[in-house]
């Protein structure tokens, strides 16, 4: 007869696998390669781009949520990467040539390199015509377009003609509108660029959440700054005391730490900052005796649970009537290091800070759980997502840091940095690429945790 | 007992420079004043944030509960026009005025005036006036000054930081009413933070709204009291009480500092209508904190004991000079430093108290704060006269 502990392990290690299988099957196409697409739409031009395309990422995240919270569920974010062109992709070519793709494959602006002979100038009367004409071979939608303002001027042997058409909303919510911009040199199209107009106030509810987010930020900043106060008071009477102290384990921790942020692309402050913390944090370990023991294999079941809890929370806030973003923070870096210093560095640089010096230091005087709740509540305060109501985000956020409270009494900190790794892998998937590679980066930790847990049964 | 009425007397009358003229009326008064005095802005102001004293007058804020846009107006303390500013969110819709209206609107020619595209609607600015959208958005106002007095600050830090190592390091006994009256205060601060809040009126941001930053204000200072909290039960102050004619001397000394140097924040908590809490919280909160940061400076002292008495008094006339807001927290250290380790809150509570009160006596001059500060004095005085002898008296325990 298995006892509990062995059907808990063998339970763990399913719903691990469970969740690899339906983290790959969320998993979104990616998008598509924007170099083809931006190729194509240069050759609709009539120019061949030559030389290595260099590509950029860009997001306007506001937008973005906002395109979410006006059309919920999955056709707000199929908005935000295709007509709302909220995220996007610039591509150029180092021999002339830029063009701006959206994450959804689709032509956001195309400007080409002015020829030595543009054509002949078009007669004044048919510069309109000629211009609604380039319009029509552009968009996909040209009844939808009104021509609202033309101006010309005379520019190296040229007539220059910059023509500005405004659509209705299209498939955008009401009350936004759509632009289009076209450049013509002589009788060339040398460029031609979309733009959105969002309506104020839908854009202005998702800029006022992300603002208060901002300030509710500071208690949280504060309570970090105090807790290096604390720390280092700690670190000079463990020293005048001759107690113990892991400064190897702590400069361990802090070049790691420091390390992901180099590969998450942090800023330079933040990541020396939470560096420090982390190898101060780590280096008192030894001093606090009140930390769990370590089972390192309770982490990535915690992790996944969670993963599976914040994956359907949007949709249970949507029902409520409120709004949450369905997509995180996009990234600005689509390599599969990115993925894997954006989804550990908040492990390994806030966890022995939440889970382990908070409690540590507190719990003279709140005790342990008292010590973990003000981690908790600080940590919820760190990067929640905008929402409405704002509580939902911070509440959404709360329950990550209650996760890794449980992950953390039941396994130590080293369970809770491997279930807050594990879980904001699997949340961050969906904004990269489809690959082997990237899979890899987000699936090794609940691998990781099969084998945990199948050594751990071995050991029993 | 008459020393320290003496003392504290001569520290009331004795002529001296205040560092800021004496305001007049209350930010309440100037507050109605500009609801009088500015025109009407074609949208309502919301509810009064909070104030700040700025240049001899008061720079209040208004923001309606939604936090779209944010009212401020400078009234000067006597008389003079009322200036005024009005800020909306970016993203807020508007008119988009074409150049020819934005320069009528304004009244500046058409070359002087400069559109700013915002997400529905065009801003204009002309010299100092500007319009948001098409309503007048008034012009600009004086900036609150920085606290300065960096350096002080940050030796103020490190000598904490020296007190703390020092109380660790050398146990004593404790002194429990201290410890307890330090967890108290910070509970009492806790309690007092909602009434605080025009404090920071500085905080209110356009586009957030106030109860969020209000939240996130309380949260801080919560969070801070907290950690003063575990603070104070971890770093408690040490068992002894000084003699009456010194501690008598200390809050004479803080009188006097107070009144040479009042900082703004000061002034600005004589606005609040709970402002006595404020200030006694302040003292007892700052006394510990400068009593610690004394034995700092006493023990990093300890190699030159001989000439300590000497080099704290230099200490002392160079911040007469330079510290300014800060004259009366360094004045606090210094006197904690100079006596015994037992004595360093005592002293240093008192310098505080009487640096709260002489701040608002020279630097208000409307009756509502000057009759709570001389209460205060009065409870200080009378605090002193009650603690002589062994205040701790057979209820201190060993660390």
């Amino acid at each position: 007869m298995p006892r509990p502990s062995t059907f808990l392990r063998a339970l763990a290690a399913v719903c691990l696998v469970g969740v690899a299988a339906d983290a790959l099957r969320r998993e979104e196409a990616g998008p598509v390669d924007p170099v083809s697409v931006a190729w194509a739409g240069l050759a609709a031009l009539g120019f061949q781009p030559i030389g290595e395309p260099e590509l950029v990422l860009e997001a306007d995240q506001p937008l973005a949520w906002s395109l979410e919270r006006s059309r919920p569920g999955e056709d707000g974010v199929r908005l935000a990467r295709s007509e709302g062109g909220a995220l996007r992709q610039r591509v150029r070519f180092s021999g002339g040539g830029e063009v701006v793709v959206t994450a959804g494959g689709l032509l956001w602006s195309v400007r080409r390199p002015v020829p030595t002979d543009p054509g002949p100038d078009p007669f004044p009367l048919q510069a309109q015509e000629r211009l609604e004409e380039s319009l029509r071979a552009l968009v996909g939608d040209p009844s939808a377009w009104n021509l609202v303002r033309v101006e010309s001027w005379r520019e190296s042997g040229s007539l220059w003609y910059r023509a500005r058409f405004a659509g209705g909303p299209g498939e955008l919510p009401p009350g936004w509108r759509r632009e289009v911009e076209i450049e013509r040199a002589g009788s060339t199209v040398v460029a031609w660029k979309q733009a959105v107009h969002p309506l104020g106030t839908d854009v202005g509810v998702v800029m006022g959440r992300i603002a208060e987010l901002r300030v509710l930020r500071r208690p949280a900043l504060a309570a970090i700054a105090l807790a290096v106060i604390g720390l280092v008071l700690a670190g000079a009477e463990a020293h005048a005391f001759h107690q113990r102290i892991g400064l190897g384990r702590g400069a361990a921790a802090g070049i790691v730490a420091a390390a992901l942020a180099w590969l998450a692309r942090a800023p330079s402050a933040e990541a020396v900052g939470m560096a420090i913390v982390c190898a101060l944090a780590a280096a008192l370990r030894p001093i606090w005796t009140s930390v769990p023991k370590r089972r390192f294999a309770a982490g990535a079941p915690f992790g996944a649970l969670l993963f599976l809890g914040l994956a359907s929370l949007p949709l249970l806030v949507q029902r409520l009537g409120g709004w949450m973003p369905m997509t995180p923070a996009s990234t600005v870096d689509l390599s599969p290091q990115h993925l894997l210093g954006t989804s550990w560095f908040p492990a390994v640089a806030e966890e022995p800070v939440l889970r382990g010096a908070f409690p540590g230091l507190a719990a003279p005087v709140f005790g342990w759980w008292g010590g973990a709740l003000i981690g908790a509540v600080v940590g919820a305060l760190l990067h929640p997502l905008p929402s409405v109501p704002l509580v939902a985000g911070l509440g959404r956020e709360l329950l990550v840091q209650l996760g890794m409270v449980g992950a953390c009494r039941v396994g130590g900190v080293g369970a809770a940095i491997l279930a807050r790794g594990t879980c904001e892998a699997l949340l961050r998937r969906p904004l990269y690429p489809s690959g082997l590679v990237w899979d890899l980066v987000a699936l090794a930790p609940l691998a990781v945790g099969v084998v945990l847990l199948l050594r751990e049964r071995r050991a029993a | 007992m008459v020393f320290v009425a003496g003392a504290v007397g001569a520290a009331l009358l004795v002529p001296v420079t205040p560092s800021r003229t004496r305001l007049a009326h209350a930010p309440t008064l100037a507050a109605a004043r500009a609801e009088r005095e500015v025109p009407g802005l074609g949208l309502g102001w919301g509810k009064l944030r909070g104030w700040n004293v700025v240049e001899d007058g008061w720079l209040l804020t208004w923001q309606p509960t939604h936090g779209a846009w944010l009212v401020r107006a400078w009234v000067p303390d006597g008389p003079g026009d009322v200036r005024w500013r009005l800020d909306a969110a970016p993203w807020l819709p508007g008119a988009r005025l074409s150049r020819t209206a934005a320069a009528g609107r304004i009244g500046h020619g058409q070359s002087e005036v400069v559109a700013r595209e915002r997400l529905g609607r065009r801003d204009w600015q002309g010299g100092e006036r500007r319009l948001v959208g098409a309503l007048d958005a008034g012009g600009a106002l004086p900036q609150v000054p920085p606290v300065g007095g960096a350096p002080w600050a940050a030796a103020f830090a490190g000598l904490l930081l020296a007190g703390a190592l020092a109380r660790t390091a050398f146990p004593g006994v404790i002194s429990r009413g201290w410890r307890s009256m330090s967890l108290w205060a910070t509970l009492a601060g806790v309690a007092l933070l909602p009434v605080s809040l025009p404090l920071a009126a500085r905080s209110m941001t356009v586009g957030v709204r106030p109860w969020v930053a209000e939240l996130a204000l309380v949260a801080t200072g919560a969070t801070v009291l907290v950690a003063l909290a575990v603070g104070a039960y971890r770093l408690p102050a040490k068992s002894g009480c000084p003699p009456l004619a010194w501690a008598g001397s200390a809050l004479a000394a803080g009188l006097l500092a107070g009144r040479l140097h009042a900082p703004d924040w000061l002034v600005n908590v004589a606005g609040l209508s709970w402002r006595p809490g404020v200030w006694i919280v302040t003292a007892i909160l700052g006394g510990w904190l400068a009593g610690m940061a004394g034995e700092g400076l006493r023990e990093l002292l300890e190699p030159v004991y001989r000439v300590r008495a000497v080099i704290l008094a230099a200490l002392a006339a160079f911040a007469t000079w330079t510290a300014g807001a800060w004259l009366g927290p360094v004045v606090a250290v210094v006197l904690a430093a100079g006596g015994e380790r037992g004595h360093s809150s005592w002293l240093a509570t008192a310098a505080m108290w009487g640096w709260v009160v002489g701040a608002v006596i020279e630097s208000c001059g409307w009756v509502s704060p000057l009759r709570d500060a001389l209460l205060v004095l009065g409870l200080g005085v009378a605090s002193l006269a009650a603690a002589r002898g062994p205040a701790d008296g057979g209820r201190d325990e060993p660390a």
